[in-house]
This record gives structure tokens, sequence and C-alpha cells, in this order.
């Protein structure tokens, strides 16, 4: 596998490796607004530092799909509302990151399974990886770190109405083999996990635990 | 045998019964001896038989009638041949082991110890009456030389055996190491030609003789595609479009089953199934419908096996290409139409092509999105076609912050709705909303009055310096009239900037129209002798009086600016050009400030977020308890086994260059997918084999498929090589 992985033991208190900190990736891709969840990947990289002891960079990219800069990270989050619509040249490196061994997290912005982001998303999707099913809540991504027993967490725009009014029990998935290649989420983290770390303390439970785990499923799967 | 040893009370105590019982046991002997030979005999004869038969079958007949043999017969008619010779064998020598009697023993006796043919008249006459008695003394003598002669004869037997067993022992031993060396070389060369991990899979021509007679292949595309079926003679590999399909016709008995195996990630052995027959006239057929990867068609009779490889072509969708527009763009206002042209090309066919325009409007968490089509076209099967057409975007009731996806599809014949449509890329043209105007390319549009202010102020203080500089030549006529004119510009551009002082939440923009002292607008300026000053009172936060909309900023540069452009005005009005140059450049300074200041970036850059991983690090309260991590299994190395597999192919085309092709064959169409540059690699290997070219060659093409599989790049032989590249 070309992609490098940061650590192999990430999970261990006061170990560092020498490899490269992870880097959480947010993917711009050419239709769309790519960057919607401008604070998510700070938060993300807040709930690393949080819980874990992997090495992770303090600062967030953006990598535009259609560059070999992708295969630099293990993992990449892509978001938005609007319709998506990938170029053969994002196609190209997308079909080539997933075949490496990369994982691409897609989170719908609108929440909304009724929604253009969701329809074309879906579409493109299929056409460069194969066709999303549900991922079982026993998969071992609720393992990866923390325990979730009932699939993904529920996020307060499920609970508030917001997009299609639904609560999402599981999560879609493309697998290569036992391997999520794709993980696809109407759960509308980009919004549940967008604003400011220092925020967090304001919070009787900490809700980017669950990115935890895609973190730690991604360096270790 | 060779050590039996004679009675002992027929040596020590001789007398009539005890010598015919010492000559019935050497007559019991002789039997043995000759029986056993003579069954080492035949069966030497029968293996010998058999493989004489299996040569024959295999080097003479098999070639020229293999498709009329059953394979059965390789195995039957040689059994059938050496078990008759083996009969025949037994009863013709056996004849001699029945003629052994007991006057024939005492001859023999008589041959090894000499008694003058007493012994054999004394057997006659007990043959002849077995109740008469010999005269004691005959008794006597008989015993007396049988005793001798039986030593010698027992001395004699051991020479006998050996020499009548070991000849036909050594021919059966022989003739067996023969048959089980053949047997042995036999199943290496089958086994040489399983080429898969470990699975006993054999192959067509692994033997010599292929059961199976030549078969036809017909295969009929998709109807949808209008082309006619095609017929091949004995093939093992054909091309086909995914849903066509397939028919094997042979002419012979009907194999034991036929599987049939779909190529691709997953257990394979999940995916094979067992083909139906449908019985003919005169034999059989099977069909499969071709798919998007490779299928193997396995026949298997008995132990023969015969391999068509189905490479399956996907249909390929049509070929988009969207000539114009060219490049994404973001529009200010929604001006003209916009032409869109696309070319549009399908190997089989095109049937309908179309623009697809979909406007997404809103912003935050609230967005709704339509869908329009423009420009359908009905293709009629044609194969490139050209779809042109104008959207009028005024049509579409575009809003600010609303975005157009433009994009051309086309759709061929195939049924398939999961399939999709061939598209273009797509270009996206967005309506810039008012507050992102600053930050985002937009149509060209007059610049800001601020930029206005600043040419004109500069372009001002230019001829202002140059008067100045002329000003000693010049009669106090002209230099007052010129002086005057700047003076009048300058209080045109004075009015100008002071009309951007004021921002209003509207927009709107006013400035000294109401500023005059106890006019009544306090605008949190207020006019002190021309020039405008900040008021004490109302210098922060929004004013809204009268039917003006509320202020929301006052901008201090311009309003610097603003004051001493009054100066310089004024220094003109007097003719002091001198003067009036310090007053002109300050504005000047004021205007860059106030345009600096002004300008605001909404949109681009995310707000920057470092996070202190020192401050944060392990700080989380909430503990892991995750499950034990699974062990992870080795991936399984595809490109290894391949070229295992291309190795035992390789060894194998020496010896059986059927078994080689076939396995190579099935290799290729198995890398078709992941490693096409594999696949073309074992292609020339494939061509190579088919048309005998010499050895080197078919091992220089297998050398390079290797190298291609391990992706090894030779580099051309330079000066510092030490040898050419092989």
């Amino acid at each position: 596998m070309s992609i490098p992985r940061a650590v192999s033991h990430p999970v261990v208190a006061g170990e560092r490796g020498a490899e490269a900190p992870f880097v959480f990736a947010t993917v711009q891709y050419d239709s769309g607004d790519w960057d919607s969840a401008p604070m998510l990947p700070a938060n993300v990289i807040d709930a690393v530092a949080r819980y874990t002891s992997l090495a992770v960079a303090p600062q967030g990219v953006s990598v535009p799909l259609s560059s070999e800069a992708c295969f630099q990270y293990p993992l990449l989050f892509l978001t938005g509302h609007l319709p998506v619509r990938f170029t053969a040249r994002e196609f190209d490196v997308l079909r080539r990151y997933l075949r490496r061994g990369g994982l691409l997290f897609i989170d719908d912005h609108n929440h909304d399974v009724d929604g253009a982001f969701h329809k074309t998303v879906r579409e493109e999707i299929a056409r460069a990886a194969g066709a999303l099913v549900p991922l079982p809540n026993t998969h071992p991504l609720y393992r990866a770190f923390f325990v979730f027993e009932n699939g993904p967490p529920t996020t307060s725009h499920e609970m508030n109405g917001w997009g299609d009014n639904l609560v999402h029990e599981q999560l879609d998935a493309v697998l290569f083999g036992t391997r999520i290649a794709v993980l696809y989420s109407n759960k509308d983290y980009s919004s549940e996990w967008s604003y400011h770390p220092d925020n967090k303390r304001f919070l009787s439970v900490d809700n980017t635990k669950f990115a935890v785990n895609i973190v730690v499923y991604a360096l270790t799967r | 045998m060779s050590t039996a040893t004679l009675p002992a009370a027929a040596v020590a105590t001789p007398s009539g019964d005890a010598v015919m019982r010492d000559v019935a046991f050497i007559e019991q002997m002789l039997r043995t001896t000759l029986g056993v030979r003579v069954a080492l005999q035949s069966i030497g004869a029968g293996v010998a038989s058999w493989i004489l038969l299996q040569l024959l079958l295999t080097a003479a007949i098999a070639p020229v009638t293999q498709d009329a043999v059953s394979p059965w017969m390789f195995f039957a008619i040689p059994l059938i041949a050496s078990l008759t010779v083996v009969v025949l064998c037994v009863v013709m020598l056996w004849q001699n082991v029945g003629s052994i009697s007991a006057v024939r023993t005492a001859l023999w006796i008589e041959e090894h110890g000499g008694t003058d043919f007493a012994l054999v008249t004394w057997v006659e006459q007990h043959e002849a009456d077995r109740h008469v008695e010999p005269s004691a003394t005959f008794a006597r003598v008989v015993a007396s030389a049988s005793a001798a002669a039986l030593r010698e004869a027992r001395a004699a037997l051991g020479p006998l055996a050996r020499r009548a067993l070991l000849g036909p022992l050594f021919f059966v031993v022989g003739a067996i190491a023969v048959l089980v060396a053949e047997s042995v070389r036999t199943t290496i060369r089958q086994r040489g030609s399983l080429v898969r991990d470990g699975a006993s899979v054999p192959l067509a021509g692994a033997r010599a003789g292929v059961p199976l007679r030549p078969w036809r292949v017909r295969i009929a595309p998709p109807t949808y595609t209008g082309l006619a079926a095609i017929e091949l003679s004995d093939t093992n590999a054909v091309r086909a479009l995914s849903g066509s399909r397939i028919e094997i016709v042979g002419q012979d008995d009907r194999p034991d089953r036929v599987t049939v195996r779909a190529f691709g990630e997953g257990d394979s052995a999940a995916r094979a199934r067992e083909a139906t027959f449908t019985r003919q006239r005169s034999g059989w057929s099977v069909a499969v419908t071709a798919t998007d990867g490779p299928l193997e068609v396995r026949a298997v009779r008995d132990r023969f096996a015969k391999l068509l490889l189905v490479e399956g072509v996907a249909d390929s969708l049509p070929h988009v290409l969207l000539n114009a527009p060219i490049r994404d763009s973001v529009l200010r206002t929604v001006t003209a139409p916009l032409a869109l042209d696309a070319t549009l090309h399908d190997d089989l066919g095109l049937v309908s092509a179309e623009f697809e325009v979909v406007v997404s409007s809103g912003e935050g968490e609230r967005y709704t999105v339509r869908t329009e089509r423009v420009g359908a076209k009905m293709l009629s099967g044609a194969h490139d076609a050209r779809l042109r057409t104008v959207l009028d975007l005024a049509a579409l009731a575009l809003g600010p912050g609303d975005v157009v996806h433009v994009r051309a599809v086309a759709r061929d014949a195939n049924p398939l709705l999961r399939r999709g449509v061939g598209a273009s890329d797509t270009r996206s043209f967005r309506i810039a909303r008012p507050s992102e105007y600053d930050s985002v390319a937009v149509e060209p549009a007059p610049p800001p009055d601020v930029d206005k202010s600043l040419l004109s102020q500069r372009m001002l203080l230019m001829l202002t310096e140059r008067l100045d500089a002329r000003r000693v030549r010049l009669e106090a006529v002209v230099l007052r009239a010129e002086s005057r004119t700047l003076a009048i510009d300058q209080s045109r551009l004075r009015q100008a900037v002071g009309d951007a002082v004021f921002q209003r939440l509207t927009g709107e923009q006013g400035g000294e129209h109401a500023h005059s002292i106890g006019d009544g607008h306090d605008h949190g300026v207020e006019a002190i002798g021309g020039k405008l000053a900040l008021s004490g009172a109302n210098t922060q936060g929004m004013l809204a009086e009268g039917d003006d909309a509320p202020v929301v900023a006052i901008n201090t540069p311009l309003l610097e600016a603003y004051n001493a452009m009054w100066d310089a005005g004024r220094a003109l009005e007097q003719s002091d050009t001198r003067a009036a140059i310090p007053f002109m450049r300050r504005a000047l300074a004021a205007i860059e400030r106030a345009r600096a200041a002004s300008r605001i970036y909404l949109r681009g850059r995310p707000p920057t977020v470092i996070i202190d991983l020192a401050k944060v690090r392990l700080a989380g309260k909430d503990t892991s308890a995750p499950a034990d991590r699974e062990a992870r299994s080795a991936l399984p190395s595809t490109s290894s086994a391949r070229e295992r597999r291309l190795l035992a192919a390789a060894s194998l085309a020496a010896t059986d260059a059927v078994a080689a092709r076939d396995s190579l064959a099935l290799l290729r169409v198995e890398s078709l997918a992941d490693a096409p540059a594999f696949a073309t690699a074992l292609t020339s290997v494939l061509e190579s084999l088919s048309t005998g070219r010499d050895s080197a060659d078919v091992t220089a093409r297998f050398a390079r498929a290797r190298r291609v599989l391990g992706g090894i790049q030779r580099l051309p032989s330079s000066a510092w090589s030490r040898g050419g590249t092989p």
C-alpha cells in the first residue's frame, strides 16, 4: 500500500512513532461547496489529540480531488450541500485512491435523503467504487476506539427536525473485501462537528468521539 | 523351494513305500516350480502386451482418430488384450506342468542320480500294479540306488528352480517397473498443467488425446445492438459483448458436466455454477450469457476437460464532450443567453441526448434544487452526433447565490437502466451575492467610487504640479484661468468623495447635502467653515432620522480627504498652486488608505484554527474500551500466485503446448480487469505459441510477461553495460 500509515499502535498512551503525523484532509471538488464545514477539521483534530496518543498535525489541509496529493492522506473528508459531479480526472484519482487503500468519508451536509447532494454523490460513488450498501452496526468501525453499541451516534440535527427529519439508524459504505473504502453518512456530522473546539467544554458529552473511531479505523485497517 | 529338504525317513530307511514318497515329493516340487514359472511368464507377457498396446494407441491411432475413440477404449483395449495373453500363456504352458508324472520324475532322478534305470523300472512296476511287491533283493537294490539318486536330485533341485524362475521373475519385475514409470510420468504431466493455486483443475489437452470432439460456438449479441450472430469453429476463447448469448454446440456424446465460473473479487468457488444441457438432434448444446467480466466454461468428461474462455466486454457508455461553455464562471447578473455545445459518440449507436440543467438555490441549511432538460434530441442510432442549443438563463429566474450546473447526457439503446448514462463534465455558473462582489470574479463593471476618486485626484495633482512649474512663464490671466479650472474639478471631486463618506444600511450613500450647522441632520459630523468634522455625540453606532436610511459607518479616511480637498480647492481658487499641492497630496494618501481599508474578503478562506496539541493532548475524560483487535491476515498476493502459474505454464509449454495455451488463456482473462498490461503480455505469448515460433522467441515473451507482472523496467544497454538486454 502506498499510502503512509501514521502509526501502527494508535491507542497506547505516551507512545510516539517516528512516522509522519496524521493529517486531516478535506477534499476539494470542482462542483459544489466543499468547504461548507470549515470548523470540522479542527474539531476532529482536537478530538484525536484529546483521546489518543496519535501523532496528529495541528491543522488540517484541503486537497483537490483531481490531485495525486490525495494519496498522501489515509483519510479524506468530503461534504457539501450542492450537487456533486466529479470530473474525469477526479474519478481517476478517486478510483486509484480507494484501490490503494484510502478511506473516503462522505457526509451529507443537507441531511436529506431526497436532496441533491445525496442523490448525486451516491451516483458518482457508484460509478467510481461501487454501490453503497448499509453498514451493519456491528462493524469493527464502531469498536475501533470507542464502543458504539447502537451504531453511529445520533446528531442533534437529526433530532431537531432538520433536513429530512429522519434519524438514520445506519451508515452506508462501499466495502473492498472487509475493508471500508467509502463511508457515507446522512447524519449531518458536518453540522454537528463544525464548531470551535474551545466550545467543547460546554458539552456534557463530547459528540466528536465517533470521529476518533473513523480516524483510528482509517489508520489501522 | 530350493531350500526344501527331503523327508528324513526316506534317506535313513529306504524301502518301497519310502522311495515312492520321495519320488512323489520331488514330483510335487517339480510341478510347483514349473507352475510358478508359467504364472510369471504369463504375467510378464500380459504386462508386455499392455505396454505395447498403450504405445500403439497413443502414438499411432490417437493422433489420427482421437475424436472417434472414446477415452475408455484407451484403458479397456489393453486390459482385455493383456488378460487374453495371460490366459493363453497359462493354457499353453500348463500342459508341461500337467505332463509331469511319477515315471517322468523317476527319469529326471535317473538323469541326476544314475541307478541304471532300476528306479524307473521299479516305479513303472509300482505304477502298473500297486499291490505287487517286488522281490526283497530287488527292493534292496532299488533302495540303495535310489538313496544316492535322491541325494543327487535334491542337490539339483535348487539350481533348477533358480534357472526356471529367475528369468521370468526379472522380466515381470522389469515390465511392472516400466508400467509404473509410465503411470507416474502421466500423473506428473497432468499435474504440471494444474497451474492454479493448489486446486486440482485438469485442463483440456493435459493428455495428448482430447476426448471431446471439436465444438462450434455461436455468439448472438443482445437484440438492442442490431448486430448479427456469428458462428465460430472449435475455439477456446471468444470476446463477446455483455449480454450476448454464447451457445456451445457439440456433435459427440454430452460431457459429464459443464461448469461456468465468473472471475472477479470474492470466493471464486461460490461463483461457479453448473450449466444445463440441451439435447440436440446429433449432440448437445450449452448456452451461457456473457457478463461484463470474463467467464470460464469448462466441459468435463471423465478425467478430460475442454475450456471456452469468454471475455465479456461491457457496452461502454456514450462518450460526451462538452465543447461550450468551456469553463465555470461567476456572474453578477444574467445578461445573455448561454450557448451550449457537445460532441457525442457511441460504439453501437446513440438514441437520445440532451442538456441537463440543475439549479440549486438557497444558503445555510436550506437549499432547493430543480432540474431542467433542454435541447433534447433523438439520434436514431447514429455513432457520432453534435448537440447544440441555447440556454436562456433569464428564463430560469435566477437569484443571487443560485448555482446552475450544466452537463450534456447521452443514451444508447442499452435497456439496462442502472447502467447510467454517458455524461460530460459539469460546468457551474454562480450568480454572485452582493456581499461578495469585492472578492469574487465578476463580469467587468465600473470601478468603485473610491477608485475613481483615486485616479481623479492623482490626475489633478499632476496637472497642478505641471501648472506650478510653468507659472513663472505664464501671464497672470492665463494662470488664474487654468488654476480656476482645476479648482472647479477639485470641488466636483470633493463632492463625489463626500457621497462616499457615509455608508448607509440600504447601500445608499449620502454626503454633504445635509451637513450644515443647525440643519437638524446630525450624522455624527458637523460642518465647520465648509469642512466636515466628527461631532462628539454620535460617532459610533447607527444613526437614523428623517427619511434617510440609517448610517452604519463613517469612512474616516475619506472624511480627511474631503477636508484636504476643500483646502486644496480654496488655494486653487486663489491661483496659489504651490499651496494647493500639499493638500492635494494629503487627500490622495487619505483616499488610498480608505480604499485599502474598505477591501473586505468575505469568502475563499475558512477561519484558521490551530489546535494547541500540547494543551489538549489526552485531556479527554472519556476512556475507550475497544474490543480486541483482530489479527490482520496477510493480504493475498495475487501477483505472486500469477507468477507461479506463469512459470508452471512455461515449463509445461515444452512438453504440452495445448495445456500451456489453455493455462495461459485462463490466466489472461483473469488478469484483464486489474492487470491489463500483464494480460497484453500474455496475449503476445499465446500468439507466439499458436504460430509455433522458435523456442527462443517464446522464451523471450515469457520473460517479458514475467517482467511486466513484476513491474520490472529494463533499461537499454549503454556503454557501461556488461552485456545486452536479454
